[in-house]
């Protein structure tokens, strides 16, 4: 019997920018989720987080399966980056539109990244819903994502699943651009 | 739209930044332990500080030159609130800002005093080293001169380290070679680099993406439209 093909998109962010949301949002299975409970400074933010990887499943066709990696936002898990970033179609990375200190970080994970798999990119702004989010040009400038970086920076509200779609859908049209181009 | 955040995180260099980047205009709320400031900017240039005991004072003048008149304050004395109020506090991280889009009407021309590119500069001098961490994460990261660095030296005096480290940007060298060829110490070429990077001298150099993508374009047009109908 043949195997099914599976196809990696990798999600990544810093600690609660919400990855697991983005993922449990689109996916047509229970999101596997490896957690653990928060201490000191974290669990003021949230009570669980991810601490191996999470991730969710879409079905294609009988054949093919596009699979979708949530990477544990911490640094200190950024031997996770590396291994799920292997074999990926393209990254999101995602940042807390409400917390600029995740700005910095999400820039560092870009860097890491585009240094060691250069796959196309898509930030998404996350937490649009809540009143204090920076704007997704904002959170460019923020990022110094310059215009030409080929790195859109979309919008989302990883609760809503049009703006998830859209976040994942522009990543599909860049690598159909690159696709298109060869 | 408010762009809120805290100053430990994000300080001053990388607020202007944002300021700067497309020229805004608007109020710079910060709420420092012992008093409450309101930054005034306009396109992108601050260009008067004020006190408030209460914020909602702020939000009761929308015009400009009705709000110096009130006060008796004379434009060509603007520049003495932001040396008082601004600039012995580039260097402290305990405040909340909350800088606020617009709102403020500014109906005539207003001086510079100081240059935003200038106080970008002299924000990053303050830098820690972690601070730089944030942005130079990366000794293999390259940098280039930006199309505009010509017309924007006229608004900053860079010292002669920051002068030195924007000569070895080239958008070949790395940031290790460039803290080797430098000739100064570590940190402060970390300064120069994220202070000329913010300002907008310098640019990140564009990495060339060639994804080896082992996927058909009649799969991926599955998968958009897949993604379309979820």
């Amino acid at each position: 019997m043949k195997g099914i093909k599976k196809i990696k998109i990798v999600i990544s962010g810093l600690f609660a920018s919400g990855k697991t949301q983005f993922i449990n949002t689109v996916s047509e299975i229970k999101p596997v989720t490896t957690e653990k409970k928060t201490r000191g400074e974290e669990s003021k933010i949230k009570d669980h987080t991810t601490v191996a990887m999470d991730f969710g499943k879409i079905k294609i066709d009988d054949e093919h399966e596009l699979y979708l990696f949530g990477t544990p936002g911490q640094a200190r898990f950024d031997f996770m980056w590396e291994i799920l970033g292997e074999g990926a179609l393209g990254i999101i990375i995602l940042v807390d539109s409400t917390d600029p200190a995740s700005f910095h970080e999400a820039r560092k994970i870009i860097n890491f990244f585009q240094s060691r798999f250069p796959v196309p990119t898509v930030v998404g702004a996350n937490k649009q819903d809540l009143p204090d989010a920076w704007s997704p040009e904002d959170v460019k400038i923020a990022l110094d994502i310059e215009d030409d970086e080929g790195i859109p920076v979309v919008g989302v509200s990883a609760i809503d699943k049009e703006s998830v779609k859209n976040v994942l859908l522009t990543l599909l049209d860049i690598i159909k651009k690159h696709l298109e181009s060869k | 739209m408010a762009l809120t955040g805290d100053l430990s995180t994000f300080n001053f260099v990388d607020i202007f930044q944002v300021i700067a980047r497309d020229r805004k205009s608007g109020i710079l709320m910060v709420e420092w332990k012992d008093m409450t400031v309101a930054y005034y900017v306009k396109d992108g240039e601050l260009v008067f500080a004020r006190p408030v005991d209460k914020v909602y004072r702020v939000y009761a003048e929308r015009h400009f030159d009705s709000l110096l008149n009130k006060l008796r304050i004379s434009k060509d004395k603007l520049y003495k609130t932001i040396e008082k109020f601004f600039l012995p506090r580039l260097n402290n991280r305990e405040g909340i800002f909350s800088f606020t889009l617009g709102f403020i009407k500014y109906d005539s021309d207003v001086p510079v005093y100081i240059h935003i590119e200038e106080l970008i500069m002299r924000a990053s001098r303050t830098l820690t080293p972690e601070e730089i961490e944030r942005k130079i994460s990366d000794e293999l990261l390259t940098f280039e001169p930006s199309a505009d660095v010509e017309e924007k030296l006229g608004k900053a005096k860079l010292t002669p380290e920051e002068e030195k480290v924007l000569s070895l940007v080239d958008g070949e060298k790395t940031v290790g070679e460039i803290k080797r060829l430098a000739g100064i110490d570590d940190l402060t070429v970390g300064r120069a680099l994220y202070g000329l990077l913010a300002a907008g001298f310098i640019r990140r150099k564009k990495r060339e993406v060639k994804p080896k993508l082992s996927i058909t374009l009649d799969l991926l047009t599955k998968i958009i439209e897949k993604i379309k109908v979820l």
